[in-house]
């Protein structure tokens, strides 16, 4: 007996190859992400302050996402990629 | 990407599915209803896990 | 047997249905009650239902694939639907792709909700579609495998595995199935399906990822007036997702209620502006950490109150249910909306 397989699916089209930039974590601009889950921004506002014993950090900038329930914007995706080297996530959950 | 242990199996499931390979800090869980006592333990983790990942 | 996730057609040899549904329980396609087989000429039977809908899907988060009408087909079987259930299953997970529903963030949440199923149009009838009495609950096979075929798909095509994409804490009875029908016969008012804009003759798919139904009881009322006061006291739950990830939510009210309100005078309309009014939190029911996290993410309360609804038409109203004092509140994951979709 055959059976057609429940979870079978054609893979989606990737987006387009990203070639990332070496990242000098002494230096660069940072953007620290939450996802707007409770202490997500405070566990982000600890790791910075931290990270101000070795390095300068007032280019160390926050970012949110508006719903911890939806995607980012684009626009903010875009704005961070525009800007930062580096960006840290954190899901506070 | 800093996320808990619990939620690790999700961030990596999300991962595969778009065929990208996280650099992901792992904390205890939860991170969320904690107080600022307990918080300090996972900042200090996801901080030393950053610096060991950066290598700085 | 190699490589099983890979293949679209799998060859189980002579296995009996208890040998395949320890097979799927294996294979993880199962929610853990019994599952038909879903064998090739079941299936097609089913994709023959939908022949000339060429529309494509999208890919499906959180998984990101592009499902056959085999895989969702073979789904819809093992549901223990009949083949004419199919194209309401097919229109139900194309609406949970519109981009508005944020199916990802609704899979992946910690919170219960479930893909909430209304139908609407003659198909109710042609189906055997319950929209009366018991509407929510169990005994009526196009309710319960249409339901369940969308979980199923939700399991297998997006991938909403319970502990790995799918992240509920406690997850709702709901996920097993959730499927109804407006009761329009019984509604004074506009048909759900017509106020979105369809023709009354359309038969119409509407999902929501919603918790389950909020009874709202009310024996005492003679007024709509005062049916709207306890409506909008039991909307006003300060654990609901709606105050939290602001967002739509569905009031479905009794027949019985819906003729006292059309008594009354009241519309749609003015019933959503009632509700939108009364149905608020004062703060003293609510934690100053919760009210942080609220103001937090830009909700902020009104003097001493904190409101359920963005605006009126965050309400979603229609009629479902037989006789009894008894309507019911379903309030929503909150970053979603109500999606409806044209069948067939």
């Amino acid at each position: 007996m055959r059976i057609f397989n429940p979870t079978f699916g054609m893979a989606a089209a990737g987006g387009p190859a990203v070639s990332l930039k070496p990242v000098n974590w002494a230096t660069d601009a940072i953007a620290l992400i939450s996802n707007s889950k409770p202490n997500a921004r405070e566990l982000l506002e600890g790791m910075r302050e931290r990270l101000g014993a070795t390095r300068k950090i007032d280019n160390i900038e926050f970012h949110a996402k508006n719903s911890a329930s939806q995607p980012a914007p684009k626009d903010l995706i875009e704005a961070v990629a525009k800007k930062y080297r580096a960006a840290l996530l954190a899901l506070g959950d | 990407m800093i996320a808990t242990e619990t939620f690790k199996p999700l961030v990596l499931a999300q991962a595969k599915a778009r065929k990208i390979e996280p650099k992901l800090i792992v904390v205890k869980h939860p991170v969320g209803g904690l107080n600022a006592e307990e918080l300090r333990e996972r900042i200090d983790t996801a901080t030393k896990g950053l610096i060991e990942a950066t290598g700085k | 047997m190699k490589d099983i996730a890979e293949q679209e057609v799998i060859d189980i040899g002579d296995m009996d249905v208890e040998a395949f549904n320890e097979l799927a329980a294996e294979q993880g396609w199962s929610d853990g009650m019994p599952l038909y087989v879903p064998t090739e000429e079941k299936v097609a039977k089913f994709v023959e239902t939908v022949r000339g809908d060429n529309r494509p899907y999208p890919p499906v988060p959180p998984r990101q694939i592009v499902p056959t009408l085999q895989s969702m087909a073979a789904n819809a079987v093992m549901a223990g639907c009949k083949p004419e259930y199919f194209p309401v299953v097919a229109a139900a997970l194309r609406s949970t792709l519109d981009p508005e529903f944020n199916l990802h963030g609704t899979l992946a949440t910690t919170h219960s909700c479930a893909p909430m199923v209304m139908v609407s149009g003659p198909i109710r009838q042609e189906l055997g579609i319950n929209c009366g009495s018991n509407c929510f609950g169990q005994g009526w096979r196009s309710n319960a495998t249409i339901g369940r075929a969308l979980g199923l798909m939700l399991l297998n095509i997006a991938g909403a595995k319970p502990g790995e994409m799918d992240r509920s804490t406690q997850g709702n009875p709901a996920k097993y199935t959730f499927c109804f029908g407006e009761n329009q016969e019984e509604n004074p008012w506009t048909p759900y399906h017509v106020q979105r804009g369809f023709a009354a003759t359309d038969n119409v798919v509407t999902v929501m990822s919603g918790e389950g139904p909020h009874n709202l009881n009310d024996h005492g009322s003679t007024t709509g007036d005062g049916l709207l006061t306890t409506f909008a006291g039991g909307m006003a739950n300060p654990g609901a997702n709606t105050i939290y990830g602001k967002g739509p939510m569905f009031v479905i009210i009794g027949p019985e209620h819906a003729a006292t309100l059309k008594r009354d005078g009241f519309t749609i309309e003015s019933i959503r502006d009632e509700l939108y009014v009364r149905s608020r939190v004062h703060l003293s029911r609510i934690s100053k950490g919760n009210l942080d996290t609220y103001e937090s993410t830009g909700h902020k309360p009104e003097g001493d109150w904190l409101r359920i609804a963005r605006n009126p038409q965050d309400i979603h109203i229609t009629v479902a249910g037989g006789p009894g004092k008894h309507s019911a509140f379903i309030p929503s994951f909150g970053g979603t909306a109500v999606t409806c979709t044209r069948i067939g």
